[in-house]
């Protein structure tokens, strides 16, 4: 049982991270339609931004992490005003793909400028293990669903709770009928990039923060993926439970499965079961129905 | 007649001078080829070390008794494909007369090019691997013999640290041992042999873990860890200097706080010490050279020759890499890549002076080659009859994370335990 609990709750902590980078994904996705391939590399750009600040100018964490999520925020303006901007109007298609060169590019870009090896990265936060028992929550793994359930909040209550957030909704419903009603959806497209980017660099932190940071980190954006497919491309609840799934699968897989012989499946099994949940429910657990005539 | 004759003759001398003429002039060449980027971190301070070192070759060390060595360098990137695709075009563009000497860094290179370096072209290679298939007692000079490594192999290394374990355990039970290894050609090389030992010597191996390179999080490996009870664990088939060697090791510190961590020659040594911290701190590993480099670096013991070489040549030629923060984080890649040029230059050297500077006679002078390497190992000799650098020593990391203004950073070495070790000499 206490083997059961502790995969369990291993799972819910790293899928709360999870279903930041799956909200990072979502967003862009509702105002745009289109994928942000680059989840990666937007993770790692972020993180690099914050270290730069936290580790190497060093900046109390509360000033670093403001300072460190808003240059990351910035950061994914212009990347928007750069690439996605002069292909408004166009399809979705396009700005996907030009996320894929993106990614290339910005990979480059971080090993050009910090290297390709790991820079240490611990943020000395507040040791709050929990230790009952056989069960052990890591200090590290507990701040990182803090971080990440916070931040999804917060984004919520943005998306929710404030006009820009009722713009950025009206925008995603649809861009003609919100520039009807005096809704500038082009900056509405530059806000929503800088949010997702902000996103993901918390989800960058927080998962730097079980030990060090390096290009190869962007790796982690890759769950993003199986995250918003099984819940639901267009979908915010879908990122939250999506993210929770992939993470509670990955645990179950890496306590369970692989221990009988099946080496790496853990990195595998989240994409199994998306492909079980498209066979049933082809636009994900929470995504919205499209019937298109053709 | 005697005019009629005089022209074959004319015509048949010009011939032997013409021929005579390029081998008079026949360049001596060598490549050599390292993982400088790619999944195992940016180590361009090996091509430094070897760049350094070739460059004082030709200009202060005698060459190849006076003759200079035309050398070639690559960064293939951890990637074997790159590895045999710049082989392959190195043998198209220079003819076997000139092209005398190759090395390469790893199995999975090894093994594709093992038809091409010992059938086609029998080229002597000299390489970073330590492979146990290719370099111990199934492989080996009968099957490859013309693969040369510059360590002794995982499988020894391994044994090595089973035989710690034995030797270094405290309590009436039998030693609990833990594996973690990466799922590489690497990371699988050595298990059996260890794990025959174990059984051999009493300790049992109570779990072995493959965790990957892409791992983010290692709270799931060491729970399993923990659960086994392992009282003792080997992490084997990673790099120091990367990620998941600082997210396992600090993890590991939380979850696993009485056990002891060990490892082999890649995550020995002084990388782990600036990415994982004091989490690092009383890891005991094997190396196959003297991974003498502490942190702050003017705290590291010069008694080893050929340490003390390195880092002179890094001060020399490069005092801006070398510095703290420059790019030079360890010294052990420069002396590996400087390691490399100076035994080539021993074998060529040998090989012009036996009056065979040929592949061949290179490899004739390689199998009889008796050495201490510039006093790498404390002064021993290594023979290369078995093609390895038989050498081993223990190390311990001692670290210390120390305030330097706001910030901690960590502070430490790793520390040999005891002289270096011949494998070839152990009866195991």
């Amino acid at each position: 049982m206490a083997d059961f609990l502790q995969t369990l709750g291993s799972g819910v902590l790293v899928g709360m991270v999870y279903a930041l980078l799956g909200l990072g994904i979502v967003i862009i996705f509702r105002a745009s339609e289109a994928f942000n391939f680059a989840i990666g590399e937007f993770l790692v750009v972020g993180t690099f931004l914050f270290f730069i600040l936290f580790f190497d100018l060093h900046l109390p964490f509360l000033v670093a992490l403001p300072l460190g999520l808003a240059a990351a925020g910035v950061a994914g303006g212009v990347v928007e005003r750069l690439t996605i901007k002069p292909l408004l109007g166009r399809s979705p298609i396009s700005m996907t793909i030009v996320t894929l060169g993106l990614a290339s590019l910005l990979r480059a870009s971080v090993q050009l400028i910090f290297g390709a090896h790991a820079y240490s990265f611990m943020l000395e936060l507040p040791d709050i293990t929990i230790e009952i028992g056989e069960i052990l929550f890591l200090s590290e793994s507990l701040w990182s669903a803090i971080l990440g359930s916070g931040t999804f909040v917060l984004v919520l209550f943005f998306l929710f709770g404030t006009r820009w957030g009722v713009a950025i909704r009206a925008t995603s419903e649809s861009q003609a009928k919100a520039l009807a009603i005096g809704i500038d959806s082009r900056f509405i497209l530059l806000m929503v990039w800088a949010l997702s980017a902000v996103c993901i660099a918390v989800a960058g932190i927080a998962i730097s923060n079980f030990g060090s940071l390096s290009y190869m980190t962007a790796i982690v954006g890759m769950r993003a993926i199986p995250v918003v497919l099984i819940g639901g491309m267009d979908s915010i609840t879908g990122a939250l439970v999506g993210g929770i799934i992939v993470g509670v699968c990955e645990a179950f897989v890496g306590s369970y499965v692989e221990p009988m012989g099946l080496v790496g499946f853990k990195n595998i099994a989240p994409y199994i079961l998306l492909i079980l949940v498209l066979f049933i429910r082809p636009y994900g657990l929470f995504g919205t129905v499209r019937i298109e005539r053709v | 007649m005697e005019k009629r004759a005089f022209a074959p003759i004319v015509l048949a001398l010009t011939l032997v001078v013409a021929l005579a003429a390029p081998s008079a002039s026949k360049e001596i060449k060598v490549l050599s080829q390292f993982p400088m980027s790619g999944p195992v971190g940016t180590l361009p301070e090996f091509g430094m070390g070897y760049i350094d070192g070739m460059n004082w070759i030709n200009s202060e060390g005698g060459g190849v008794n006076g003759k200079k060595i035309t050398w070639f360098l690559e960064d293939f990137r951890y990637d074997p494909t790159v590895e045999v695709a710049n082989f392959n075009k190195y043998c198209a563009e220079h003819s076997r007369e000139e092209f005398l000497m190759a090395t390469g860094y790893i199995t999975g290179g090894l093994k594709p090019l093992i038809e091409k370096v010992n059938v086609e072209e029998k080229i002597p290679w000299l390489d970073g691997s330590y492979s146990t298939e290719i370099f111990g007692v199934e492989g080996g000079p009968d099957k490859y013999p013309y693969y040369y490594s510059l360590g002794a192999t995982y499988g020894d290394q391994m044994k090595l640290l089973v035989k710690w374990v034995k030797e270094n355990h405290k309590g009436k039970e039998r030693p609990r041992l833990g594996i973690v290894y990466s799922p590489t050609a690497w990371g699988r090389d050595g298990l059996p042999e260890a794990v025959a030992y174990a059984k051999k010597l009493g300790v049992d191996v109570v779990s072995q873990i493959e965790y990957p390179y892409t791992a983010t999080d290692a709270t799931n490996e060491c729970t399993a860890l923990r659960k086994a009870k392992a009282q003792y664990v080997i992490y084997h088939g990673y790099s120091g200097a990367a990620s998941y060697t600082a997210i396992f090791f600090k993890t590991a510190k939380k979850i696993l706080k009485d056990v002891q961590l060990m490892g082999t020659h890649y995550t020995t040594g002084r990388f782990p010490i600036l990415v994982c911290g004091d989490a690092y701190d009383g890891y005991v590993g094997v190396a196959t050279r003297p991974f003498l480099d502490a942190v702050p670096r003017e705290k590291t013991p010069m008694d080893n020759p050929m340490v003390k070489m390195s880092h002179d040549f890094a001060k020399k030629y490069r005092p801006a890499d070398y510095a703290e923060g420059g790019k030079i984080k360890d010294m052990f890649l420069y002396m590996e890549g400087l390691t490399y040029a100076l035994i080539l230059q021993e074998a060529l050297v040998r090989a012009d002076k036996a009056g065979e500077l040929t592949r061949l006679g290179i490899k004739k002078v390689l199998d009889e080659m008796e050495w201490d390497f510039k006093g790498l190992f404390g002064g021993k000799k290594f023979s290369y009859r078995f093609h390895t650098i038989p050498m081993v020593q223990y190390f311990k990391a001692q670290v210390k994370m120390q305030k330097v203004g706001e910030k901690e950073v960590p502070t430490g070495a790793v520390l040999p335990l005891g002289d270096w070790i011949n494998v070839d000499e152990i009866k195991w």
